[in-house]
């Protein structure tokens, strides 16, 4: 029953979100074994299905028994199969890494973080399985409250961030329902393969154009498109370690992903053609993120906030490689989704350790830390190397795609903007492990009462095994990319 | 950058202006949107659902999954509003105000944790608030018991008449902060205290998951209604009107409890002590 098992993936987290604090009541810490079932559950669940997807084609969920488009229809192919799994397997791992650092910031608000921590998951994963424009936004609704409520419960200052994203995020989320009705007003219909049927035939509906405006727009605030990530460097720095290891890297690939929904299953890829030059546009966007992400993260003392502008440079390249418009460019700006998801949920999970050990997360305390640490910096390493794009590491293909696509669309400034990006992450990291083999730690640090001889110091294994698991897929997500690749993301390109 | 800002929201302005040339006439019975899904809700809804109300069954029913996820996000709020603004442990006031009720001589106590309810002779009072308010009280002690009985009557008809779980679960929850704004914070907890609003909001939505879980244990989709047949002994179309019947009660628990929940919490500054 493949179908069934599609829609569980929703209901499980769902329904594990309000038994979480009625367990909790019981015994605190059982709230942290019912979401690691939970979440495991999951991740074997969706793992079936892209299987399923990949053997026996797409499959299509009616909710409640009703056809599409009097129902709401659940539909899933291989790209989003492969992104559930990608939410699934990062929710999991960093569910199982959180309970120490949610037990030291928020040892007193544990059953609600992870009560939240489900609703997070459940809307990742229903934006993500749903086949009708107006649920997704449901789900927008979802993921985003509990991860404004995730955010704001951080140190210092991560109220007054998280208002602003709220602020820019409801901007962001009506743009996008405002679009939807502006489809519904012309077309009659929310399902997304209906719509997909009505609209070729008014796309010269200056209605039709407006609603692509808002819907890009509404997402480019979610997914933080330069200039629209203000909101984003505050808020995932200043969220606890749990959450934004969880939130900075997928909320902006699942914006991404509906972007990718939206203009080329919903619309159409003539579009980007015939209507306007959006395609142009989204390289150039791309190409502003990538240099302005790239140039922000060098003036970065603070770790966590230079990982926040290199997902913003990583936005940039997403957009842009979707904006080539060449097979060889949506490939790999769909393989970097997958690889950028992985490789900064691993770097935010170095983060959250490195603040769990030493209380700091700026440059400078990376020193000595090869040698008290050296599980978590070879996690670390590991993670850097794809970001700058080193084989055999995931990052090198993804980047690979794309610079093939750009020199097929002869867009050289976006070509040149993707390696520069590249360069300026090589300095940016090995800085950071320069400081870490050679100096000694400057500063006194409340884990050096007990370092052994030694001198090695790891964090708790529950943190460091779900950080090692995420460096070694980011190690095997490179070495099998090519069935990734073929097996995945090549029923996905829609320009043949 | 003020300007700047007045300039764009303008030109925006102006597209959109520009846009509405396209749109459907208003009110246009041709126009896409009352010619394409529309006429199978209004023609076959009441076949289909045994709901009269098609708004109902288009909301509970045919879109329920929708719906299912908008009281989740009602139940997100109500959480939300706890993780952030809790204070968890005993009032941050260090004295308390207590009044003779007969002869309304205010006494104030320093912080004892034995005297932080009402006892004896005395009644606690809020510092901020201090008059009698005999008639406000009176008036909402009356008034209350029959807001609650049309709230139950709201939401036991929605799928007849105008109403449903959202509306019907306000009212309840507007009925106990009535209670919470005329007498005091306490006495509206001393009936429904802080468990239980997590626990009825919790409950509340899991009524309307459980349904959809119900529906595919017994080997249909999740929320098709219909599955509820064999269990109620009805034909499917009537369990479709008695499923709507069972999600709009857990939706009307759910939004109840999330609102008082998230009056006591804004009110009282997260200590659930003194509040409006």
């Amino acid at each position: 029953m493949p179908a069934e098992n599609a829609v569980l993936i929703i209901v499980i987290p769902l329904i594990s979100a309000f038994l979480v604090p009625l367990i909790g009541r019981w015994k605190r810490h059982f709230s942290y074994f019912c979401t690691i079932g939970a979440l495991a559950t999951v991740s074997l669940i969706s793992t079936s299905t892209l299987l399923k997807t990949i053997k026996e084609g797409n499959i299509g969920y009616h909710m409640g028994g009703w056809a599409p488009p009097f129902g709401i229809e659940l539909a899933i192919d291989p790209l989003n199969a492969m992104m559930l799994v990608l939410v699934s397997v990062i929710s999991l791992l960093v569910a199982v890494y959180s309970y120490r650092s949610v037990d030291q910031e928020l040892s007193d608000r544990m059953v609600y973080f992870y009560t939240l921590y489900l609703l997070q998951v459940t809307g990742f994963a229903g934006i993500l399985i749903t086949g009708d424009l107006f649920n997704l936004y449901v789900f927008l609704e979802i993921a985003s409250l509990s991860g404004y409520a995730l955010i704001a419960v951080g140190e210092n200052g991560a109220p007054l961030a998280c208002f602003r994203y709220i602020i820019m995020g409801t901007i962001g989320a009506s743009f996008y329902l405002l679009g939807v009705g502006y489809i519904y007003m012309v077309t009659g219909s929310l399902n997304m393969a209906d719509v997909h049927q009505l609209l070729p035939a008014l796309y010269d509906s200056k209605v039709i154009a407006a609603a692509l405006a808002f819907i890009l727009t509404g997402l480019g605030i979610k997914m933080a498109l330069f200039p629209l990530h203000i909101w984003l460097p505050d808020a995932y720095t200043k969220a606890p370690s749990a959450s934004s290891a969880l939130i900075a890297p997928l909320m902006t690939k699942i914006s991404l992903y509906v972007m990718i929904r939206v203009l080329f299953y919903v619309f159409d890829i003539s579009i980007l053609e015939n209507l306007f030059p959006i395609s142009r546009m989204m390289v150039w966007a791309g190409f502003a993120a990538i240099c302005g992400g790239a140039i922000m993260a060098m003036a970065q003392t603070d770790f966590k906030r230079m990982l926040c502008y290199i997902l913003v440079a990583e936005v940039g390249y997403i957009v842009g490689g979707l904006g080539l418009a060449n097979a060889v460019a949506f490939k790999g700006a769909i393989l970097h989704m997958v690889n950028d998801a992985m490789m900064t949920a691993g770097l935010f999970t170095v983060a959250g350790i490195i603040m769990y050990k030493i209380r700091h997360r700026d440059l400078s305390d990376f020193k000595g830390l090869f040698q008290t640490m050296p599980l978590t910096m070879c996690a670390f390493v590991a993670c850097a190397l794809s970001i700058i794009g080193i084989p055999p590491t995931c990052g090198f293909f993804s980047k690979w795609y794309l610079i093939q696509g750009g020199i097929l669309a002869m867009q050289w400034p976006f070509v040149g903007a993707l390696i520069a990006s590249s360069l300026i992450n090589v300095f940016l990291f090995f800085r950071i492990m320069e400081m870490g083999y050679s100096f000694r730690p400057s500063h006194k640090r409340p884990m050096a009462i007990n370092t052994t001889e030694t001198g090695i110091n790891e964090a708790p294994m529950s943190m460091v095994i779900p950080t090692l698991g995420i460096a070694a897929s980011v190690i095997l997500m490179g070495l099998y990319n090519q069935v990734i690749v073929n097996r995945i993301i090549a029923f996905a390109v829609p320009m043949g | 950058m003020k300007f700047l800002g007045i300039i764009v929201v303008v030109i925006t302005g102006a597209l959109l202006v520009y846009t509405t040339g396209d749109f459907p006439s208003w009110s246009d019975p041709a126009s896409p949107a009352s010619t394409h899904v529309s006429p199978h809700y209004i023609e076959k809804g009441m076949h289909e659902t045994a709901a009269p109300n098609i708004v109902t069954a288009v909301l509970a029913d045919y879109r329920g999954f929708d719906t299912l996820f908008e009281t989740t996000v009602v139940f997100c709020a109500g959480v939300v509003c706890f993780f952030l603004l809790r204070i968890p442990g005993r009032s941050p006031f260090t004295e308390c105000q207590y009044r003779h009720k007969a002869t309304g001589i205010t006494v104030r106590v320093k912080h004892d944790r034995k005297m932080s309810g009402s006892f004896g002779e005395f009644e606690r009072i809020d510092t901020l608030w201090t008059p009698h308010d005999l008639i406000i009280q009176t008036a909402c002690r009356i008034l209350i018991p029959f807001i609650q009985l049309f709230a139950l009557y709201v939401i036991a008809h929605g799928h007849h008449s105008p109403g449903g779980g959202f509306q019907g679960g306000v009212i309840l929850g507007a009925s106990i902060i009535l209670l919470a704004i005329s007498h005091d914070l306490r006495t509206a907890l001393d009936r429904l205290g802080e468990k239980a609003h997590a626990i009825l909001c919790s409950v509340g939505v899991l009524v309307y998951a459980g349904t959809g879980a119900v529906c595919m244990v017994l080997g249909f989709n999740f929320l098709d209604y219909g599955a509820l047949a064999r269990i109620l002994h009805v034909d499917p179309v009537m369990a479709r009107s008695h499923g709507i019947l069972v999600v709009e009660v857990g939706v009307g628990l759910a939004v109840m409890a999330a609102l008082i929940w998230i009056y006591s919490n804004v009110s009282s500054r997260g200590n659930y002590d003194e509040g409006l």
